[in-house]
């Protein structure tokens, strides 16, 4: 049996996305679980799988977030698919080699098979680069990776009887790659599988900055030492805080360019569609199309 | 005498901007230097204020680079009410407090009416600084933006600029903070200026740039209120960096999906309306159109 699970803290969302989606998905025996959030979303999730672990018929568990929405009805197929391997201990839709930080997208990104799907500006999808296979990079692909995204997590029994999520880390952000590093330490394998899911969420990648860079620097001490590259860079302390405070500076630099940039592009659109509506011949059309509204 | 002074590496660019506004701005007795670029923009800066003081009436040296463009014909008047104060050593259009590193952008930014014209998206003009609030001019600030900047004759016969600072960047911040640790101010003016630039962006050389902010936070080190830190601290310090390096990454592309979002519809009804049957329909007349204004225009 594969069990749907979403920690649960705005109903409405659940209703409008992960439902949605697992009502596509679920297969005549699966269980549905949306629960109360309880806390931070490390406690919740350890909660669901406490809830699971142990039960002889589960194949798999899915973890998914109360805005993610599942799009393939044959996804269960591809889940089972995707835990074929034994050593397999998370698969995902959305993952990275050469994971050094929570930044997982810092990376090497090997698949990214979702859309973000956002509300502002009147709506609209931005799509990740493997979510349609045709217009993929050659550089996307489905395997072994260093963590996967965990808007979905698609769990085999063995994960959920030995890891937990950790619950002292922070209220949100980093629980992820903390997770998979846990099973990889643990000597299993962590996987992008060829799923696809809807992400309805904002444009803005970090609303709460502050608590992300904590996350951030909780995973670095927690991890340094433990894992290849998580954590490290090369030089002194002292050195490392220079380079990293002036690449911080230029990367800074690069986002007040990209607001510059967005103005820009918005007076030449915007100009653009003036110059268009005003001109004569827009004009002298204007009974046409009011006839062809009618 | 105010002495308008400018060290070109791109002779067009200078033509261009700034010798009309140094033009406008002129007094009958200003002098005006202007010389080829000479190695890095802290060597020829010296070179300006070198042949500055041989001038034996400056009131007030103006350094300006070849693509800014003095706006505004009263600007001696307010260099000279500006520089009222003794104690004021450099002056210039757009600076800031609460500096921390040679990204002096990142503090509180004070600002006359300063522009930016690009070429870019068609080209345009927005004010300078736009992605941040900016509090007016004057004001009291640690470091100027260093594309326009007076200095008083005091600052002209005293200051140099640090040429060991081989990759030139942070030259602006290090002339005001030596001003500053003279006892002098450094202020911001209300001087009506445009910065002429192809893009929009910020930095044009990321790499060579980070490499200059290193070397100026060692150079400037104790001249920012930054105390020594023993080794544990340098670790907490290096580790907040690394995640806010990263956070300034992950924001840089949250702007850039932004930018998209915010496009969509806009770009979606520009092609439905030139998409449209109408505007099809309507194609040979406003080609006539355009064919006439050419003619008009190539008969003068």
């Amino acid at each position: 049996m594969i069990a749907f699970a979403s920690s649960v803290t705005k109903p409405d969302v659940y209703a409008r996305c992960a439902k949605v989606g697992i009502e596509r998905a679920a297969e005549p025996g699966s269980e549905v679980i949306a629960a109360e959030a309880t806390g931070p979303i490390s406690r919740s999730y350890n909660a669901l799988l406490d809830r699971f672990a142990g039960r002889d018929e589960l194949e798999a568990l899915v973890l998914l977030h109360q805005d993610t929405e599942i799009v393939d009805p044959d996804f269960c197929a591809r889940v089972r698919d995707a835990l074929e391997d034994p050593q397999v201990g998370v698969a995902g839709c959305v993952g990275a080699i050469d994971v050094r930080s929570i930044a997982w997208w810092e990376g090497s990104v090997t698949l990214s098979s979702f859309a973000n799907r956002y509300e502002e500006h009147g709506g609209g999808d931005l799509p990740g680069f493997s979510w349609a296979w045709s217009e993929a990079p050659p550089y996307a692909q489905v395997g072994e990776v260093d963590t996967v995204d965990g808007f979905l997590l698609v769990l085999p029994p063995w994960t959920v009887g030995n890891v937990r999520f950790d619950e002292e880390l922070s209220h949100f952000h980093g629980y992820d790659l903390d997770f998979c590093l846990q099973v990889r330490e643990a000597g299993r394998k962590v996987v992008t599988a060829d799923l696809r899911a809807l992400h309805h969420r904002g444009i803005e990648m970090l609303p709460d900055l502050d608590s992300w860079i904590d996350a951030h620097v909780r995973i670095a001490e927690k991890w340094d030492g433990r894992m290849p590259g998580v954590g490290q860079a090369p030089g002194s302390w002292e050195e490392r805080a220079r380079r990293a405070e002036a690449e911080r500076d230029a990367a800074r630099t690069i986002a007040h360019t990209k607001r510059l940039e967005r103005q820009a592009r918005l007076r030449q659109v915007e100009r653009a569609l003036a110059e268009a509506r005003g001109s004569i011949s827009w004009r002298l059309t204007a009974p046409l199309r009011r006839l062809r509204r009618l | 005498m105010i002495l308008f002074a400018s060290a070109m590496t791109d002779p067009e660019a200078y033509r261009r901007y700034a010798r009309p506004g140094i033009r406008l701005a002129a007094e009958p007795d200003s002098v005006i230097h202007a010389f080829a670029a000479v190695g890095s923009v802290c060597r020829s800066y010296n070179m300006l204020l070198d042949r500055a003081a041989l001038e034996s009436d400056v009131e007030a040296l103006v350094l300006l680079q070849q693509d800014v463009e003095i706006l505004d014909r009263g600007f001696c008047d307010e260099v000279r009410r500006a520089l009222e104060d003794p104690d004021v050593a450099v002056v210039g259009p757009v600076g800031a407090r609460d500096v921390k590193t040679i990204a002096w952008w990142d503090g509180e930014i004070s600002a006359g009416p300063v522009v930016q014209r690009y070429q870019a998206f068609g080209s345009g003009e927005i004010p300078a600084f736009s992605w941040k609030g900016t509090a007016p001019a004057p004001a009291e600030v640690d470091v100027l933006d260093g594309r326009l900047m007076v200095l008083s004759r005091w600052a002209l016969e005293t200051l140099r600029f640090d040429e060991s600072l081989q990759l030139g960047h942070g030259y602006e911040l290090d002339l005001c903070l030596k001003a500053r640790a003279a006892g002098r101010k450094v202020m911001t003016a209300d001087l009506p200026v445009a910065y002429h630039t192809r893009t929009l962006r910020v930095l044009n050389d990321y790499d060579l740039w980070i490499e200059g902010h290193i070397q100026a936070a060692e150079r400037f080190a104790g001249r920012l209120e930054e105390p020594a830190l023993p080794q544990a601290a340098w670790m907490e310090r290096a580790r907040r960096a690394e995640a806010e390096r990263e956070a300034a990454r992950t924001l840089a592309y949250s702007a850039e999906h932004e930018v998209d979002a915010e496009l969509a519809p806009l770009e979606r009804a520009l092609e439905e309306l030139t998409g449209s049957t109408s505007w099809r329909v309507t194609g040979p007349l406003r080609r006539l159109n355009q064919w006439r204004a050419q003619r008009r225009g190539s008969n003068g």
